[in-house]
């Protein structure tokens, strides 16, 4: 539908070829063909940057529509890539910011002293007058120009957020330091993330501390990535165990911290973890009050409220779980492959920029989001 | 023959990542949309195959979700049945768009009657460039498409001959996938080439059959593998070569049991085809019972990362939730009702108050009342369900109306359009259409079909018995539309939902291969085919019934059965393989010397000890296998020859100590054996066999003679 919407709008060629790769792209992301939240983020962020450069509007609003039925058809097409819908948020919000800006410019310039009160509380209430005053600026200044300024704003928002991505690891890695001590048990249920993997090898590295490290198996869809991680500490000469998802709770009174990654963080501080059994440790972990990590690039935040956490949780398939058999004596089986961790079970977050509590993690959110833009659907907008 | 040039699509003229491709490696695919087949009969009489929906999806949404994700560039959709409709969805659907993975054409073949006709009307189109993938549009997988393309690139490297590979994967504990075609397939172990293909009989039928490989095929092969437990889901990648090899022999028709088994036995060709192994899934729809099956494994995400909340469709919404629900928006559930496991629900339907739903798929924009059960069961889009009715393990196709009180027993089929009143009861296997089939615009293949369809036709009725006085339908009889070979009843039941497990035949457990024929069989035209077939048939049962009575003589003697459990699978042996008693001696005869020639080649026991140990303890089977004279000396003159046929060390103590046994134990009496041996053959062979024999029967009499003058 979308797609649809599209050309029906730009017939011409250059359109065409980003609907190519939008459709692509969707068509990826429904047969799962993209996998893990860095790589949805810097493929949304690729997509989006020729989308912004095909794009034609008349007014700015004009593209922050498209923008925003753009990353709706991309979260309708693989619901739990929350990523994908972060990012575009992201961008959404440096582009209001900078209509903000335009606005506050255009009101000072044409009003008196008493005037910059009544304009801020319109900002605040966001009011539907700010269209009108959308006009207004526009029919005040060249109207190449903008459409220029606005182009180029979008697009260094979108290199400063690949940057930022990219970097991601960087930022966490000098708290790592801090948090590890010497001849410390660790233990981390989430051995495909490779957050974590960076985050342990650098603590041994900078630090040259002696710790171990417990891997959970993961079975059945994590086994492979458990060996393997393990593998590659041990490549670094830390001490690694991987050790069956039922001896978790006989080894938890023995280990210092549980550090987890993460695949989207939620804004009531709770987070869905990229595979399953996460909860069950954390629960643990709670219960012999051992402290629980999660380590999660800012791109990870999501403006979203679990209210039905069902929905948010990701479902595999059952051959992974039992040999195939006929479907009139078959035990039926479900194969749950993400999980979600409730706030109350994770101590603190480790971000790019800082710790946080999880209580606080509303408020980075919304410094990084606008509450226009929660749901792109047009619907709930 | 040629037939009318498809429209064709054009896409984008150059698309950034193609340019840099060279043209030979454009990865082709041509997708069969006809099965020429019946078995969807009577709804295939209004719509085809492919565009019948599974979980509410098109069957060919699958085929062409499976070609995108494998990088095709081109497809290719040969269309012989309502070729227009298959038209109509591919201009109005996603595949058509300018920025679709790959160019799709639609090609219409409304003469092609078969796979080799579709081949060879390729070959003359001349439109394949290179290797192409060759799949049928009913095909569902979620096969990692990369690897099968590389087993083959690798085999075309080592291979100069090679020139097809085909995918296969391996089937589970019941076969329900595979009750259609089952094959055998011969491998060579270490490179997977098939060495030979042999299509089996049908399990229903209780037929059994051998694999008679001619010994020359087995040339080069250090070892190889007989494979039956393959599900053969007609995923193909072919070299060009193989239009051309249907051109060249016309008389090719079906894919595997023609071009399969005619490439790999021929010497002139000498041509070599792969299979490429899987453990994924990788199934065909091809019968009511593999969409049934197919069905429930989809909505149980056993074919994940294909499952139904992927929306493959555009205009989808379907959502996940927890025991494989799957809901789209806007369906308007009754707070009462209940819906279980393994469900998917399309939107705009709505479902009423007291009603259970488990285990089906329903479509869109339905009515489902109040008080209705609904299980195992198949409601296609538009369809309008009455109060109080109860529909099990049946499938009701779009715009169909059910009244109040309706009860669909097992395996009914409701046709498109049809109407039933309130308060009808429908038995099991009842099949459904809104018009007579004729009318519908079936297409005859035979004349004789034709001929029996107009019989029909003039007998057929508006069904009011079953559908009621305000329905709308008619019966459709599948016994015309089912396989002709076969005609025993138990193959009727196959072609429907039912599941009987009691009435299939789930045997597997026999391959006899024949070796003794050494003949070199060419490729023939059609009709010598059916010859040579007809002798191979007649001669097989008789050995097939010696080689299998044998083995359960074995089977009874190594495992200690008693007497009649012997006799009672001899008995049934025989009788389904329609033998006589001749037979039944000359197997167990068989089986039983060779047991005495075990014991003697061990040295367990001595000769004597030997036969009368074996012949004392089933011997006593000869009772129930002869009843007259007649058949007691042809027994007698069996155990002779086949004494001469094990080469004994000492033939004639064997001859004697088993005559001697049955004598002692009443299975012969002594008239009889007078009798035999007035006739015996007087031929050479026999002569160092009868020598202690004639002692035995002289002694006889003369004791015979001694208690007659004692009584004098």
């Amino acid at each position: 539908m979308s797609s649809q919407a599209f050309t029906s709008v730009h017939p011409n060629a250059a359109t065409s070829d980003v609907n190519v790769t939008i459709d692509t792209f969707v068509a990826k992301l429904k047969r799962r063909q993209v996998q893990g939240s860095y790589a949805i983020a810097l493929e949304t962020l690729q997509l989006l940057m020729r989308f912004i450069s095909a794009a034609r509007w008349n007014h700015v609003n004009d593209l922050i529509e498209q923008i925003r039925d753009l990353g709706n058809s991309l979260e309708k097409a693989h619901p739990t890539a929350f990523s994908c819908g972060n990012v575009i948020r992201r961008i959404l919000a440096v582009l209001r910011d900078e209509v903000e800006e335009d606005t506050m410019s255009t009101t000072v310039t044409s009003t008196s002293v008493a005037e910059p009160l009544i304009s801020s509380m319109f900002n605040l209430l966001q009011k539907p007058e700010q269209p009108h005053q959308n006009r207004k600026n526009s029919s005040g200044s060249s109207s190449m120009k903008t459409k220029t300024d606005y182009r180029q704003v979008a697009i260094q928002g979108i290199k400063d957020l690949i940057d930022e991505i990219k970097n991601i690891d960087e930022g966490i890695q000098q708290i790592a330091i801090d948090l590890i001590h010497d001849h410390e048990i660790l233990l981390t249920p989430t051995p495909d993330s490779k957050t974590v993997l960076k985050f342990l090898i650098t603590a041994r590295e900078r630090s040259n501390r002696t710790f171990t490290v417990l891997v959970t198996e993961g079975f059945p869809n994590n086994t492979k990535n458990a060996h393997e991680f393990a593998k590659k500490l041990a490549q670094h000469n830390i001490e690694t165990l991987v050790v069956p998802d039922s001896a978790v709770f006989a080894l938890m009174s023995r280990v210092g911290k549980v550090i987890i990654g993460t695949k989207a963080v939620f804004v009531n501080g709770g987070t869905i973890s990229s595979n399953s059994g996460v909860s069950s440790v954390c629960e643990c972990a709670r219960e012999f009050r051992t402290p629980v990590f999660a380590v999660a690039g800012l791109y990870k935040l999501s403006p979203l409220y679990p209210f039905d956490v069902e929905k948010f949780v990701e479902f595999g398939g059952s051959q992974r779980i039992l040999p195939r058999m006929d479907p009139r004596k078959r035990l039926d089986t479900v194969n749950q492959i993400t999980d979600y961790v409730p706030p109350e079970n994770i101590d603190i977050y480790i971000t790019n920029v800082g710790g946080f509590n999880p209580s606080f993690i509303y408020r980075i959110a919304w410094d990084n989001y606008k509450q226009i833009d929660v749901h792109l659907d047009k619907n709930k907008a | 023959m040629a037939g009318k040039k498809g429209q064709k699509k054009s896409g984008l003229g150059n698309h950034g990542k193609n340019s840099d491709m060279d043209v030979e490696d454009r990865l082709q695919a041509v997708v069969l949309t006809d099965s020429y087949e019946t078995r969807f009969m009577p709804l295939t009489a209004v719509k085809p195959r492919c565009l019948l929906p599974l979980a509410n999806v098109p069957l060919i949404e699958y085929t062409l979700e499976f070609l995108a994700k494998a990088g095709v560039h081109e497809v290719f959709l040969i269309c012989s049945s309502h070729a227009n409709q298959i038209n109509d969805y591919i201009e109005n659907s996603k595949w058509n768009l300018p920025w679709s993975p790959f160019k799709i054409t639609t090609i219409m073949s409304p003469e092609a009657r078969c796979t080799g006709d579709v081949m060879r009307d390729l070959d003359n189109r001349g439109i394949i460039t290179g290797d192409f993938i060759l799949v049928s549009g009913d095909v569902l997988t979620n096969i990692d498409f990369s690897k099968m393309l590389e087993f083959h690139k690798k085999m075309h490297l080592q291979d100069k001959d090679h020139i097809s590979t085909m995918c296969l994967s391996k089937a589970s504990t019941y076969p329900k996938t595979r009750t259609i075609e089952p094959a055998a397939f011969v491998l060579d172990k270490s490179t997977s080439r098939c060495i030979y293909y042999q299509d089996l009989p049908l399990p229903s039928s209780r037929e059994k059959t051998s694999i008679q490989i001619d010994p020359e095929l087995l040339d080069n092969v250090d070892e190889f593998v007989i494979r039956n437990d393959l599900i053969d889901c007609r995923i193909d990648i072919c070299t060009s070569h193989v239009p051309l090899i249907f051109q060249e022999n016309f008389d090719y028709q079906s894919l595997r049991t023609d071009f399969v088994k005619g490439v790999i036995s021929s010497d002139i060709l000498g041509k070599h085809i792969y299979a490429y192994l899987t453990d994924e899934y990788a199934v065909r729809v091809e019968s009511w019972q593999t969409y049934d099956t197919i069905s429930q494994d989809f909505l149980g995400r056993w074919c994940y990362p294909l499952v139904l909340d992927s929306n493959i469709q555009d205009d989808q919404t379907y959502s996940y939730e927890s025991r494989h629900i799957y809901k789209e928006k806007d369906v308007v559930l009754a707070q009462s009702c209940k819906i279980g496991k393994c469900t998917a629900i399309g939107s705009g339907t709505k479902i009423g108050e007291g009603t259970k739903i488990e285990n089906s798929v329903i479509g869109r924009n339905c009515q489902i009342g109040e008080n209705i059960r609904i299980k195992n069961s198949f409601i296609w889009d538009d369809c309008i369900i009455g109060n109080n009715s109860i529909i099990d393990h049946s499938l009701i196709a779009s715009n169909a109306t059910l009244g109040s009180n309706v009860r669909l027993n097992d395996g009914c089929i409701i046709g498109f359009n049809v109407k039933i009143d309130d308060n009808m009861d429908l038995d099991r296997n009842t099949k459904i259409s809104a018009s007579p089939l004729k009318n519908a615009g079936s297409r005859m293949y035979d004349n004789e079909s034709n001929e029996q369809f107009d019989q029909d036709l003039d007998d057929q009725t508006l069904a009011v018995s079953i559908v009621g006085d305000k329905g709308v339908g008619y019966i459709y009889e599948s016994e015309v539309s089912d396989d002709e070979d076969s005609s025993t009843e138990a193959c009727k039941e196959i072609n429907t939902l039912s599941n009987q497990l009691d009435e299939l035949y789930l045997s597997d457990d026999s391959i006899s291969s024949a070796t003794k024929k050494t003949k070199k069989r060419r490729t023939m035209s059609v009709n010598s085919i059916y010859t040579d077939r007809e002798e191979i048939d007649s001669e097989f049962e008789d050995e097939d019934f010696e080689k299998e009575g044998i083995a359960t003589v074995e089977r009874a003697m190594e495992n200690n059965h008693d007497l009649d459990t012997a006799l009672l699978e001899l008995n049934t042996l025989r009788m389904s393989m329609n033998v006589t008693y001749h037979e039944v001696r000359i197997a167990t005869i068989t089986a039983l010397l060779r047991r005495v020639y075990h014991f003697i080649a061990t040295q367990t026991l001595g000769p004597k000890d030997a036969v009368v140990k074996v012949f004392n303890q089933w011997g006593l089977l000869f009772k129930r296998q002869a009843f007259d004279e007649e058949e007691y000396i042809d027994l007698m003159n069996i155990i002779m020859e086949k004494i001469v046929e094990q080469s004994f060390d000492k033939p004639d103590l064997i001859l004697f100590s088993a005559l001697v046994s049955l004598y002692d134990n009443d299975i012969i009496e002594e008239d009889v054996i007078y009798k035999w041996w007035d006739n015996v053959s007087t031929d050479p062979r026999y002569d160092e066999v009868k020598k202690l024999t004639v002692k035995w029967v002289e002694w006889l009499q003369n004791a015979d003679e001694e208690s007659s003058s004692e009584e004098e």
